[in-house]
């Protein structure tokens, strides 16, 4: 897209804003993402999924007969940010918010939505410490760490590894897998033979593949994001290690083989079930493609799901009164959704872990695990 | 792999990321040389440098193909454009502010770097771009160690560059003219040297090499991402200060020492690979307090 | 505070036609006295006018206020280039988080603590670097800050890479401190302390030591003042400055983690302070809110607000290189 069609369009939303909120009928929805700084790539998938769910909406008639309008609240994945974004969006009179995307930055938000009583659908955000700071009225619908460190050491011990190399990026998701899965790995009697930091956004891995390469595990387990994660297959077995490759599901996405390219192919991905394998999705991965040119990356489904949440509960509610949107919230009960069923526990975390496996094959994802 | 197979390898990637590190170092040095301007803005033009070679690569890849040749043609166009830019952020941004105090400046080159950054993030929609290239795989085996016909290239062709710069610099009248503002443009526009083109040359061949490192990272590594500029500038930084800022066989020496301890820093036992950035500033610090000037930077007076 | 009562006016000519008057009130004491006067009583009543969401805004700007006159210190008065400031910052936030989480130990008691933590810090780190130029100084300090970040990142007890959270808000004299209008009235009282603080300093033995110093230093060295001592007393107390505003920031957020404390936020503050014009208490103020509330002002404008705000910037600096804020200044 280019400025000059960006600059519009921020126009034509401003205009949107300033028109809907004198005009009478609509519902604003809070969408709390990093649009700016080093994060906005996820965040703007993330915001994407969320005006696709709104559209969707608005044309079926909208929420207790009003239209939903999305706000953006940039949390530039930066916890001050984070937290005068919240506060704006609280300001605005939202009646509910969608989004968070650093755990980082979504926990100190959690007061702010908490003390106005606005219900908070988290969908990326899956820090375990997020659960004993939310005030009840924040619902996580990503799985979280320790779900997935124990499918992946189900996994790779049924394939047949022993040893395992284990490499982060240094950030509160990435690292809370890491060591989350070097317990379970352990635990289960293997070794974990290298455990390596990377940071995020340095191109060169070349030194943590030799170091890797030096302790020859038999699997190697990416637990970061997609983009630095393809750097680092294609540079493994570009350095000639024919061993196994898993990641995580912050790197599930498509856009993977994009930059791995053929480096990628047999390389396993733990992830929610994502849109190709439900054939609810295959409209939304369409709509997605059509409207913003490229295939939707790895939180656009649960995005797309907590804004569709919020939507039924308001419905469900019967009004946007947050004691009664909270209690919708929480009564959910195995609906459908395009990431699987939802179900809460008593910590308003997803009941039960939703994680599949899937394999690259010829740059696309087959399930691993059936 | 035996230990010396490891130290081996690791020398090897420390000289590929020392390449890098050392082509946008130079960019660093010599604009420091002559305006005494720390450019934040330079990592973010090792950014642009690489969507440019992106996009012209794209462009000729079906008439001269996406290996190596194609990907020359397109890092010397790249590197053109790049080095224009860089003259024009010079005249617009620097230029007018030459007078001010050395901090304001500082804070110019940070607005310049958001304003590259942000303008590539609304450009590419914050996504990252696949750079494809025709490069294989292959490479030869010597003893225990592996090296990759690319690694050879990227090498050769930062080194080839960075002996063109200093011929450049000692060999002609412009590099002389450079030499001697970087030591007292007052007193180099008493005797007639035209200053002001003398830091439109510089800034030129800073952005340049920083858009060859760009496009060669970009082909080599197989991404691109409009934050990618950082994190390079700021270890060219460090490099260029390892090596004494302000010398350029210095910022070649530094961007090369920083690459092997970075290398050699995920080795250490005991150590993890996330301690890897401690170990280089440490080592940086240790450095500078032993060697207050860099390892071939001149001792010299000055002020703020 | 000049700024705020024109939500959504553009920032850049907005504070063009600021600074014919803003001159006039720093050359007339008597128009100084009443623009003071007039701002105090502005800070009392604009959580009231504003509203919560410009009184969360406000908080966040005054923190600023406090960390940019630190900073100022140590760049503005002894002329130090210092690129890792927030690791100041980090050392006070942590020291909270650690003692009242970790060992349980009353808010009030970790703030003497923190202190004394982010002077030895700054007298380390200070101690064998102050003698490098400023350029080297520069990039240490930035390695310094790069450090703190990244031990922060890898240690338990700072809680790794996602930090403490849970730290609670602190009681005073029977006063909870727990909404974001309380916390707006505790900046107040930082920022007008950092302040107060700020303009003794400048007119005490040690500003004109500093004064000096910066100016010249052989002849201040000549003159019989310990030049790496003066020096270190700045980093020390800008250290101080820095661990005061992370402390209160840590219990104002409940939670801290290290990418609070990253290169950015350090390059953040030194902003604030060059912005304004260095060395010019005002002007430092005035670039600390400038650095926060102009991006909130574009929030606006969606994903190009840094954008328009680095534009801006950029614009500013042209048309007033040596900062907003007019006048002799201390700098040249």
């Amino acid at each position: 897209m280019g400025i000059l069609n960006k600059a519009a369009a921020a126009g034509a939303v401003f205009v949107l804003v300033a028109g809907s909120a004198m005009a009478q009928g609509t519902l604003k929805i809070g969408v709390q993402v990093p649009t700016t700084g080093s994060e906005a790539t996820y965040g703007r998938d993330m915001a994407n999924a969320v005006v696709i769910a709104q559209d969707e909406i608005n044309k079926a008639g909208g929420v207790l007969g009003k239209k939903l309008t999305m706000v953006i609240g940039d949390s530039a994945c930066d916890p001050q940010q984070a937290v005068n974004a919240a506060s704006k969006l609280v300001s605005q009179g939202v009646a509910g918010v969608v989004g968070g995307y650093c755990s980082g930055a979504t926990l100190p938000t959690l007061k702010i939505y908490g003390d106005a009583k606005v219900p908070f659908v988290i969908t990326a955000s899956n820090s375990t410490k997020l659960i004993p700071a939310n005030p009840g009225n924040a619902f996580m619908i990503n799985s979280t760490g320790d779900q997935q460190a124990t499918k992946a050491t189900e996994f790779l011990a049924s394939k047949g590894v022993k040893t395992l190399a284990i490499v982060n990026e240094g950030d509160a998701y990435s690292q809370d897998l890491a060591n989350l899965t070097r317990d379970d790995w352990t635990k289960a009697g293997h070794k974990v033979v290298a455990f390596e930091t990377a940071n995020k956004g340095e191109q060169d891995y070349s030194a943590i593949v030799t170091a890797i390469r030096a302790a020859n595990p038999d699997a190697v387990f990416w637990t970061a994001y997609y983009a630095d994660g393809a750097l680092l297959i294609r540079q493994l077995r570009q350095s000639g290690y024919r061993g196994v490759i898993a990641v995580g599901d912050g790197s599930n996405s498509t856009k993977l083989f994009d930059i791995a390219g053929r480096a990628a192919e047999g390389v396993y991905a733990f992830s929610n079930p994502i849109a190709q394998f439900l054939p609810a999705a295959k409209a939304f991965i369409k709509t997605y493609k059509a409207k913003f040119g490229n295939a939707p990356g790895p939180y656009a489904p649960l995005t797309y799901d907590g804004m569709r949440l919020l939507a039924w509960a308001i419905t469900k509610a019967g009004t946007t009164q947050p004691a009664a949107v909270i209690k919708a919230l929480a009564s959910a009960h195995n609906e459908e959704w395009l990431a699987g069923p939802i179900t809460f526990t008593k910590h308003n975390t997803l009941a039960r872990s939703n994680f599949i496996v899937l394999e690259d094959k010829n740059n696309a994802w087959i399930r691993a695990d059936k | 792999m035996s230990l010396l197979d490891i130290l081996a390898h690791q020398l090897l990637n420390g000289l590929v990321l020392g390449s890098f590190y050392a082509l946008v170092a130079l960019g660093y040095t010599m604009i420091f040389g002559v305006i005494k301007l720390l450019n934040f803005a330079h990592g973010d033009l090792y950014m642009v440098g690489g969507f440019i070679g992106f996009i012209v690569l794209s462009a000729i890849s079906s008439v001269v193909g996406g290996g190596w040749f194609g990907i020359f043609i397109a890092m010397l166009l790249s590197m053109l454009a790049v080095g224009f830019l860089g003259v024009v952020i010079e005249r617009i941004a620097y230029h007018p502010m030459l007078s001010a105090p050395r901090l304001s400046i500082l804070i110019t080159a940070l607005a310049v770097s958001l304003v590259l950054q942000n303008t590539a993030l609304a450009l590419t929609n914050g996504q990252y771009t696949a750079f494809r290239s025709d490069l294989g795989f292959g490479g030869i085996t010597l003893g225990g160690l592996f090296i990759t016909y690319n690694q050879m290239v990227l090498v050769a062709a930062a080194a080839v560059l960075m002996i063109a710069l200093e011929f450049f610099v000692t060999h002609t009248q412009y590099g002389r003219a450079m030499r001697a503002v970087a030591v007292d443009a007052d007193m180099c526009e008493l005797l007639g040297i035209n200053v002001a083109a003398v830091i439109g040359v510089t800034f030129f061949i800073g952005s340049a090499l920083a858009a060859a490192a760009g496009t060669m990272a970009g082909a080599y590594y197989g991404s691109l991402w409009y934050f990618m500029g950082f994190l390079i500038g700021l270890k060219a930084f460090t490099a260029a200060v390892i090596g004494g800022i302000g010398s350029i066989p210095g910022a070649m020496l530094g961007g090369l020492v920083l690459g092997l301890l970075e290398a050699l820093g995920t080795q250490i036992p005991g150590i993890g690979s996330e301690w890897k950035d401690v170990f280089s500033f440490a080592v940086l610090i240790l450095v500078l307090v032993f060697k207050p000037t860099g390892l071939l930077g001149r001792s010299e007076q000055e002020r703020m | 505070m000049a700024t705020d009562d024109r939500p959504g006016a553009g920032t850049t000519p907005a504070l063009a036609r600021l600074a014919g008057p803003l001159a006039a009130l720093a050359d007339n004491a008597a128009a100084r006295r009443a623009g003071i006067v007039a701002l105090l009583a502005l800070m009392v009543v604009a959580p009231f006018v504003f509203g919560e969401y410009a009184t969360v805004i406000l908080t966040n700007a005054l923190l600023y206020v406090v960390l940019a006159l630190g900073l100022n210190v140590v760049v503005g008065y002894a002329g130090l280039l210092d690129l890792g400031y927030a690791a100041f910052f980090a050392v006070g936030a942590y020291t909270v988080g650690i003692l009242t989480l970790r060992v349980g130990v009353n808010f009030w008691l970790t703030l003497p603590v923190a202190v004394c933590t982010a002077a030895l810090a700054g007298v380390i780190i200070g101690g064998p670097t102050l003698r490098l130029r400023s350029d080297y100084l520069a990039i240490v300090t930035l390695g310094f800050g790069e450090i703190v970040r990244i031990s922060a990142r890898n240690m338990s007890i700072t809680g790794m890479a996602s930090g403490l959270s849970g730290i609670h808000q602190p009681w005073l004299f029977g006063w909870h401190i727990a909404t974001p209008r309380d916390f707006y009235y505790l900046f107040c009282v930082l920022a007008i302390l950092a302040v107060a603080v700020s303009v003794r300093l400048a007119d005490s033995r040690l500003g004109r030591a500093w004064l000096y110093v910066r100016y010249d230093e052989d002849a201040a060295e000549a003159m019989g003042i310990d030049r790496v001592r003066v020096k270190l007393a700045a980093y020390v107390t800008g250290a101080i400055f820095g661990a005061l505003g992370g402390v209160f920031f840590a219990v104002n957020l409940g939670a801290i983690s290290p990418e609070s404390f990253s290169f950015t936020q350090s390059v953040l503050i030194l902003m604030a302070v060059i912005l304004g014009g260095m060395g010019k208490i005002p002007g430092v103020i005035l670039g600390a809110m400038i650095v926060i509330l102009g991006p909130e002002l574009l929030r606006s404008l969606g994903e190009l607000r840094l954008l328009v705000f680095a534009v801006g910037l950029l614009l500013i600096m042209l048309f007033r290189p040596s900062g907003i804020w007019p006048g002799r200044g201390r700098q040249q």
